[in-house]
């Protein structure tokens, strides 16, 4: 039994990569594993949150991957209502345009929860473009520091937008994730689409335990059998002619001498003419009913 | 037509003008430009580096950077029309062909325009493949041929061997080196080539940060900048013919990258029914006419499996003068197929122009083939292997 694949959309790191989710196989686990991960690295994580509020995001992490969190809050008051300064300046727009401007040194993950949200509020070619530029915000205007590692990761929820913008935006995405599974188990599938090589294709099970790590798996036991093949049909099973050869048949066949087969000189020198070649050459080959007499018939002549 | 501006109708010395001029009118025609007629036009038909009239009607030609596509084309890309490229869904093999177009502009001495909006054009002028030189052209191929060479391939055809050395798809490399070069794919182009070239780049994200928020207007913002970007290029250069100085004629050649992408501002890929769905027309409608008024070639890669709307897809396609789609086998359910497997995708010629013409030049070959060597692009005719799951209707027997 099978269920619907769910897309977990993420997108990775500069390049961004997605992670689609759907109903049953949630991806913000699995995004809350991805920046423990980048945290414990020694990057800087920046997280915008839009869905969840800042208290249950935090829930579960360690201290000291809280502090390498910077959250900006896009949750709790995203129309900027209560005015009262918190909020972020300029909504989803202003937020974003801010994490592109950001020039701190160091290596630096956003993580994106989610792009959905950010999807319903800001049009499409605007997300993709800022996204475009958040990942691609290695210049310095007076370059002078060296090129900094920005990972963007963006959780969508596959099932709430139709096929272009999660096209569009995949499109983008360096890697892809989509978030299946069986029963009690989820997998992941990964596109990943290196620059200028072959994107390759893999799937990797995994499960994440309550600290949010990550914990790979082999290929599970109970897997789904692989269709039977089908069988082949035979044409030539049924016919009112026979099409076999025997091996006396064969063997005759191919000792057959056929009328324009010649020897392989003749062959090659018809192929490859040669430079002096100008003129035609003549080649004989005697048939077996050549008669070769090699007096000359003229011979009795009484000249 | 701009395309005929040089070689205007006078100065046709092919075919049936030459035959009909001569006392005792021959009717064996020659094919190609007189020498001798040369001087007649004054400067009209001034051979442009890089060029060369087609046999056909004497439409001037420039090489697209694959001659096997050159041969598909009908001799090569019409000076003054846009070549479409369909790009494959994981953008893998369209950047290709973009880049042998670029590189064979600067072997040739063409003036180039790059416009993208995802990457700067320096850095994919970087990535252009170096071009093969014709004396170690022979060996490339034949290291290249061996390789992969099958133990199948290797049978001698017992019956047809006379066909043994005959090559599948493309000429082997020209001779001249005028039209139509060959490229290594593993190797960057030398930077002294480019250096000597010379080139503008149109790098959307920056143009757009030193402008001011723009009012909406008849066109994409980014597509509007491009076309203003375009056509101050063609009348600064000359190419239009309009500074009288220029004693050089050249040819501009104009690539743009992800046409449509979301990363122009355009929409298309995101929604089906929106109110801008027809920016993208547009703007090859203008970008049309600026070429057909200047000795210039375009291409633009376009990525039409992210289009929503059918209708623009087909619109598109009019528009344009030649469009080649590229499909992939990667992710598809054509990679596991056996009849695939040497290749890695399908090429489409889906249109050919007809210029000056009342009929097109479409091969009659539609089953073709590319595959990414290690050092080449090539395209071939897809030889129907034998097909173990023939199934054949039933068959009664006669009695």
């Amino acid at each position: 039994k099978r269920r619907p694949s769910p897309s977990a959309f993420s997108r990775a790191v500069c390049p961004p990569v997605a992670l689609p989710d759907s109903v049953q196989w949630e991806g913000r686990s699995l995004l809350k594993a991805l920046i423990k991960n980048a945290a414990l690295r020694g990057d800087q994580v920046h997280v915008l949150g839009c869905e969840v509020s800042e208290e249950e995001f935090r829930e579960g992490f360690e201290p000291d991957v809280n502090s390498r969190l910077v959250y900006h809050d896009l949750f709790k008051d995203p129309l900027n209502w209560s005015k009262t300064g918190e909020a972020l300046p300029g909504g989803p727009l202003g937020a974003l345009r801010a994490l592109c401007g950001r020039t701190q040194p160091g290596p630096v993950t956003i993580a994106l929860d989610s792009l959905s949200w950010l999807l319903f509020h800001l049009p499409c070619t605007t997300l993709c473009q800022l996204l475009h530029a958040l990942s691609h915000q290695n210049a310095c205007p007076d370059g002078s520091s060296p090129v900094e590692r920005v990972h963007v990761l963006g959780l969508i929820h596959e099932e709430l937008h139709g096929p272009g913008p999660v096209g569009a935006l995949s499109s983008l995405a360096q890697a892809e994730v989509t978030l299946s599974g069986m029963l009690d188990q989820t997998s992941a599938h990964i596109v990943n689409r290196r620059l200028r090589q072959r994107p390759t294709q893999q799937t990797q099970w995994f499960s994440i335990l309550p600290d949010f790590s990550l914990h790979l798996h082999r290929v599970p036991a109970r897997e789904p059998r692989p269709c039977p093949p089908t069988t082949q049909v035979d044409p030539t099973a049924h016919l009112t002619f026979n099409l076999h050869l025997s091996k006396k048949e064969k063997e005759a066949k191919d000792s057959l001498t056929l009328p324009f087969q010649f020897s392989s000189e003749k062959q090659q020198a018809l192929l490859r003419p040669g430079p002096g070649q100008s003129t035609s050459q003549i080649f004989y080959e005697p048939d077996a009913y050549d008669d070769l007499d090699q007096e000359d018939p003229d011979d009795d002549l009484d000249i | 037509m701009a395309a005929t501006a040089p070689c205007g109708s006078g100065a046709e010395e092919t075919g049936s003008e030459a035959a009909a001029g001569k006392p005792g009118g021959t009717s064996f025609q020659r094919k190609g430009p007189r020498a001798g007629g040369l001087d007649r036009g004054g400067s009209r038909l001034v051979s442009i580096a890089g060029t060369r009239p087609s046999v056909r009607n004497g439409q001037l030609l420039v090489s697209t950077g694959l001659p096997a596509l050159d041969q598909l084309l009908g001799g090569g890309l019409a000076v003054g029309t846009v070549l479409l490229i369909e790009e494959d869904k994981y953008d893998i093999y369209s950047p290709l062909l973009f880049k042998y177009f670029l590189a064979e502009g600067i072997i040739s001495g063409h003036t180039l325009l790059v416009a993208s909006a995802k990457e700067d054009p320096a850095d994919i002028l970087q990535e252009l493949p170096a071009p093969l030189l014709d004396n170690h052209c022979k060996k490339e191929f034949d290291e290249d041929s061996c390789n992969d060479k099958t133990p199948e391939s290797n049978i001698e055809m017992k019956i047809a061997w006379r066909y043994q050395l005959l090559p599948k798809m493309q000429a082997g490399p020209v001779s001249s080196s005028r039209f139509g070069h060959y490229y290594d794919v593993s190797k960057r182009i030398p930077q002294e080539l480019i250096e000597a070239s010379k080139w503008y780049g149109f790098f959307l994200p920056e143009k757009l940060s030193s402008s001011l928020p723009a009012e909406p207007c008849y066109l994409t913002h980014g597509y509007l900048k491009l076309l203003q970007f375009i056509q101050s290029i063609i009348y600064e250069d000359g190419f239009d013919g309009t500074n009288p100085q220029k004693k050089q004629k050249n040819i501009l050649r104009i690539g743009i990258q992800n046409l449509g992408s979301p990363l122009w501002g355009d929409d298309i890929c995101c929604t089906e029914n929106c109110d801008n769905n027809h920016n993208l027309t547009k703007f090859l409608y203008v970008l049309r006419g600026l070429l057909r008024n200047s000795l210039s070639a375009c291409i633009i890669t376009v990525p039409s499996h992210l289009i929503q709307n059918k209708a623009v897809i087909a619109r598109v396609a009019n528009l344009s003068d030649t469009v080649v789609g590229l499909e992939s086998f990667m992710g598809s359910e054509k990679e596991t197929n056996p009849l695939y497997k040497d290749y890695h995708g399908l090429i489409h010629i889906r249109k050919i122009p007809r210029l000056n013409n009342l009929t097109g030049d479409i091969s009659d070959v539609k089953d073709l083939a590319f595959k990414l060597k290690r050092k080449l692009f090539t395209i071939e005719l897809e030889l129907k292997k034998e097909r173990k799951d023939f199934i054949m209707p039933s068959v009664t027997p006669s009695e």
